[in-house]
């Protein structure tokens, strides 16, 4: 469910790279210093967004230093340090691996998902502490959700509900979120992010759900009834795209409304295209027609 | 008062010509009509008024010569004809549902709304409304969709299904401006071209790419 949020690198300065980057790098090392090595495997790009963002809404006057790191032994890189926000998304990194991997044990079961979360237990008791009031609106939305999945729930638009406002949630960042103003665009930019990444997931796991029979909100929206998969993605897939590139729009006009000092350039790629991008490759339009 | 150049994103003493364009991309940005039906549509008009203001402000404190006073506000009418149904029996009710659902109350629209067994043409548009405030889109283009094939004469249902689908043509173009998929090759046309060449370059003895 995670890693969906990408910049559209060839459009790219390099300089909006490099900051990207250097948010990336911020993130991770963030994770290992506060949290442990082990916790940076759970990194993702879509905490990178999120640190971009929040810092952009904030004007946050971010620290970038050359250091060094595990991953990369050789070059020094450069990454941002001793920011709150970069924090608080190297935080919700953590939290929101240690839920997935819950519902991952929940749904397969297996060996990987508990051995996983005993490791990170300690972790994620201090962070439950930390974020109390989000913890707790998180486990009610992850709660609703899989009781939707077990009534087998046919609109995607309420399977998706609880995923929204869970990402609301992660997006509205408290400090923030003391202007009306930043916080109803903070909230409704995480809305619609969480909604496109649910319904871009459940599009992508579309087969390997109809191969196990999971459930899919797809399959019983559009009542999949044993054809062909392929037959059935060509049916739906004019009616998701719709869903999709409409979130986007409201992410991109949301986005124009917060009042944005820094960063703009990279928020804009990936808002205007990067995400655009990975919807065209999971549909399997724009112009590699192929699914990937 | 913020800074009126930065408010239209412009360089400080640049040609009133490049005023007056940056002014009308913002303003066609946060046009109403752009956010007609969002839950953001207040923040839209405070950001045009303040874009407003600050036309305003350049173009009557020109940096050398005085310029005539801009008159009106820009980005008007879009007001909303709240009459469509007067003829009807009830169409009282669902003219106080829709100026529940403009004024931000959509809780209570949505209870009047469930309230009522009146299942026509403007109760799924209505519905459609308030879907659409709440982020759920799929819900909310049937239920206008419902109401156009009810009453196909409707222009306002029609308006609404048609913004609903021009929305997303308006965040491709502005995709397609920012570079995507503009010209240039894309990955594909990318490596055809390597492969392409490195066959040339077999044929004249050398190799680019040693695998193939």
């Amino acid at each position: 469910m995670f890693g969906y949020i990408v910049p559209e690198k060839p459009e790219m300065k390099i300089k909006e790279y490099e900051l990207f980057r250097a948010y990336y790098c911020g993130v991770c090392k963030s994770i290992a210093k506060r949290h442990g090595q082990f916790e940076r495997f759970l990194l993702n790009y879509d905490s990178a967004f999120l640190a971009v963002l929040l810092s952009a809404a904030a004007g946050e006057i971010v620290n970038v230093q050359r250091m060094r790191c595990i991953a990369h032994p050789v070059e020094k890189r450069h990454m941002i340090s001793g920011s709150g926000i970069v924090d608080y998304a190297s935080d919700f990194n953590v939290l929101l691996a240690y839920y997935s991997l819950e519902d991952k044990r929940r749904d397969d079961g297996g060996f990987v998902p508990i051995s996983a979360m005993l490791v990170l237990r300690k972790v994620f008791r201090k962070l439950k502490r930390k974020y109390a009031d989000k913890c707790s609106i998180i486990e009610m939305r992850l709660n609703e959700l899989v009781q939707l999945e077990k009534a087998k729930c046919a609109s995607m638009d309420m399977a998706a509900e609880p995923f929204a406002k869970l990402m609301e949630e992660v997006t509205a960042y408290g400090p923030l979120c003391k202007s009306e103003n930043v916080d109803k665009a903070l909230r409704w930019i995480g809305y619609n992010l969480g909604k496109w990444i649910y319904i871009l997931d459940a599009f992508d796991d579309l087969e390997k759900d109809i191969k196990d029979k999971n459930y899919n909100p797809l399959i019983y929206q559009y009542k999949y009834s044993n054809t062909d998969i392929i037959e059935f993605k060509n049916e739906i897939r004019d009616k998701v795209e719709f869903n999709l590139t409409y979130s986007l729009n409201e992410i991109s006009r949301a986005f124009e409304l917060l009042d944005v000092k820094a960063n703009k350039e990279i928020l804009e790629n990936i808002i205007y295209m990067g995400m655009l991008r990975k919807t065209e490759k999971i549909l399997g339009t724009g112009s590699c027609n192929k699914v990937e | 008062m913020n800074n009126p150049y930065e408010v239209l994103g412009i360089k400080e003493g640049v040609s009133e010509d490049e005023i007056k364009k940056a002014y009308r991309d913002m303003v066609k940005k946060y046009h109403p009509d752009q956010y007609q039906d969002n839950p953001l549509s207040k923040l839209a008009e405070e950001k045009l008024k303040e874009i407003n203001e600050a036309y305003d402000y350049l173009m009557k404190n020109p940096s050398p010569k005085r310029q005539t006073a801009y008159n009106g506000n820009s980005g008007g009418n879009s007001g909303n004809n709240a009459k469509g149904w007067s003829g009807q029996a009830d169409g009282e009710f669902f003219n106080q549902v829709k100026s529940h659902i403009n004024s931000g109350n959509v809780k209570l629209a949505e209870d009047m709304l469930e309230g009522s067994n009146n299942r026509t043409a403007p109760w799924y548009y209505l519905k459609g409304l308030i879907f659409m405030r709440r982020g759920w889109y799929d819900e909310a283009y049937n239920h206008i969709q419902t109401a156009v094939n009810m009453d196909p004469s409707n222009y306002e249902y029609r308006n609404a299904l048609g913004r609903m689908s021009n929305s997303n043509n308006a965040y491709r173009t502005n995709s397609f401006n920012r570079g995507y998929n503009k010209g240039g090759p894309d990955l594909c046309t990318m490596c055809q071209c390597l492969y392409c060449s490195d066959c040339c370059c077999e044929c004249g003895g050398g190799d680019l790419i040693s695998c193939c």
